[in-house]
């Protein structure tokens, strides 16, 4: 094959639709407009299989299939010769092809009309280009190699699990120019991502939650494969299929909705990339734009990348309170502050801890800050170990792949944003500090 | 075989493709940059470029058989037309306004999708020695509008 699919995987985007091409038994071609071509490798690419038409009748009937592609970037034509494989109507792919034929259902006014029954699996055979005149393609808007390159520079840099993260949404808005994005972490025992960071929103949203398996982030996640949608589109519009989520598995009162979940209400083009590792989900990233068609291959590829390497560094921060305990760097009980008193009010079922009739926070990262708040209040106690918390039997931590490390950032987060004189600081490898800057009254509820 | 209505449409600002197939099953097409009736309006007349359809000419020369496209981006509706008796005539310059007036047309269809101009030209850039005119006389039509309609055949009209 003299050209290699990876270098025209704009032509599969369906801005300009492909033709299909197929025969029938008595030798009568028939043709298609195609709405989805999916990329999977260079050797094979999925069509969207939406309607039992001729086409369809075609290829079961082992027709050969030639498809036409262009360019909408240099109008270059190409011409691919096709060989049916299979169908596959559940899954990473079907999935990925299902959201992103969401958006050009929704962009090209066939809402409800398209609905993908499978996605068609086909060995590609050839590419030819055909002779024509081209326009030269406009530069892309970033040299995305060039952004993973410094943006993985950058991330080598880090020694705690705060700096990465904080790196990590830093490099996607400088190197990569992508201004609304958040980076969520899996709860592996209650199906859940948090987020833990995020950019270019009014509200950080940082504690938000988002059911595996609803809307972009939550398919992602569920999946393990990267979403990406390029148009407008209600299905796939994560704040309503969240909130429809909660109402249909009945759990609402075990997921985080008293903080709003950042986003865009406008956003046209929207992708989120898995974080995994050694086939753990650890997170999920989700970049957005109010722009059609803002995020490609390319881009896609790159956060791919982006999302790999981040993944092994935050597993590489995770263990940190395996190492030997260090002798604490400072045991000294924490003089006795005055001041109107704080009221922290701790609900044992579901965990929510409340600062002066304040929502602060609820789940495993509540039981951490009740631990840590009763452990102040009694013996004026500062100094704490991630091992420490890890064996606490208050707290209950989900066994082994616990994110303790990334439920901390959240914590301190939560606590930095809430500004109410209550603070985490990361004093060493496993090792935090907390302070307390007014009297404190604790109440169980 | 074509109503009035029809044969109005497939003259708007749409995205012409036409296919033939080899004897092997094969097939191979071509996008078409204008198109016009002939014979009192029962045959068709795609005008294509002779350098992007050496293998679909060949296929034609050899089945007569074509499949013939017709999609109007803005509205999605979209006819397929067949014919059996497909043949290749050499391109009349007297024809080339149907495809310097197409053009326009076809570009208020996809300049509101994003496309640049100057990609929409270079793809319908052709140079009269390079051009062939396919006439056939469609014997099948069907609706390929999306939908629970998609792939019905057309009634037979006037």
């Amino acid at each position: 094959m003299s050209l290699r699919l990876e270098t025209i995987r704009e032509c599969l985007e369906g801005i300009i639709p492909g033709h299909i091409a197929t025969c029938d038994r008595a030798g009568m071609p028939n043709l298609a407009y195609l709405s989805q071509v999916e990329f999977i490798d260079n050797e094979h690419v999925a069509l969207s299989y939406q309607f039992f038409n001729r086409t369809r009748q075609n290829i079961l009937a082992d027709s050969p299939v030639r498809l036409l592609l262009t360019s909408h970037l240099t109008g270059a034509q190409y011409r691919l010769t096709l060989h049916y494989l299979r169908t596959e109507a559940a899954g990473p792919l079907f999935e990925r092809m299902r959201a992103k034929l969401a958006g050009i259902a929704s962009h090209t006014g066939m809402a409800g009309i398209f609905q993908l029954l499978g996605a068609d699996i086909y060995h590609v055979l050839n590419i030819e280009q055909l002779p024509g005149e081209t326009v030269p393609p406009p530069p892309p808007p970033v040299n995305c190699l060039n952004a993973l390159r410094r943006t993985v520079d950058r991330l080598a840099t880090c020694n705690t699990l705060e700096c990465l993260l904080e790196k990590a949404v830093d490099c996607l808005e400088k190197e990569f120019g992508i201004a609304h994005l958040m980076l969520l972490m899996h709860d592996e025992a209650r199906g859940r991502l948090y987020t833990l960071a995020s950019r270019g929103y009014p509200e950080s949203g940082i504690g938000s939650e988002i059911p595996v398996g609803a809307g972009v982030i939550g398919i992602c996640a569920r999946e393990r494969t990267p979403i990406r949608i390029g148009f407008t589109n209600s299905e796939y519009a994560y704040g309503r299929t969240v909130r429809d989520g909660i109402a249909a598995d009945g759990q609402a009162d075990t997921l985080e909705t008293a903080i709003p979940l950042p986003g865009l209400p406008d956003a046209a083009s929207q992708m989120a990339v898995p974080i995994s590792v050694a086939g753990r989900l650890l997170g999920v990233l989700y970049v957005e734009s109010v722009s059609d068609l803002h995020f490609g291959y390319d881009e896609e590829d790159a956060l791919v990348a982006f999302a790999a390497q981040l993944g092994l560094a935050i597993v590489h921060h995770q263990p940190a309170d395996d190492l030997p305990d260090e002798p604490a760097a400072s045991e000294e009980a924490a003089p006795a502050v005055a001041g109107t008193p704080l009221t922290i009010r701790h609900f044992a079922a579901t965990d929510s801890v409340f600062i002066d009739d304040d929502y602060l926070i609820k789940g495993v990262a509540g039981a951490i800050l009740w631990v840590l708040l009763s452990d102040f209040a009694e013996r004026r106690r500062t100094s704490f170990t991630n091992k420490g918390l890890r064996v606490d039997p208050r707290i209950r931590l989900p066994g082994v792949s616990d994110n303790l490390e990334a439920r901390l950032v959240l914590l301190q987060r939560r606590l930095e944003e809430r500004d109410a004189g209550i603070r985490l600081t990361k004093t060493g490898r496993g090792r935090f500090s907390l302070a307390v800057d007014h009297p404190l009254q604790l109440v169980e509820s | 075989m074509l109503d009035s209505d029809n044969a109005a449409f497939i003259q708007t600002g749409v995205s012409i493709s036409l296919a033939s197939c080899a004897v092997d099953r094969l097939p191979c097409m071509s996008r078409g940059l204008g198109c016009k009736l002939i014979a009192g309006g029962h045959q068709i007349a795609i005008f294509i470029k002779r350098s992007q359809s050496a293998e679909l000419l060949d296929n034609i020369r050899n089945t007569g058989r074509v499949a013939n496209v017709f999609n109007l981006p803005s509205s999605n509706r979209t006819l397929q037309l067949k014919g059996d008796d497909a043949q290749i005539l050499p391109f009349d310059p007297a024809d080339l306004p149907v495809i310097e007036s197409h053009i326009p047309h076809f570009l208020d269809e996809v300049i509101p999708f994003g496309m640049q101009e100057n990609m929409v030209r270079a793809l319908f850039a052709c140079t009269v020695d390079d051009l062939v005119t396919v006439v056939y006389t469609p014997n099948a039509a069907f609706t390929q509008t999306p939908g629970p309609k998609a792939g019905d055949p057309l009634g037979t009209a006037s």
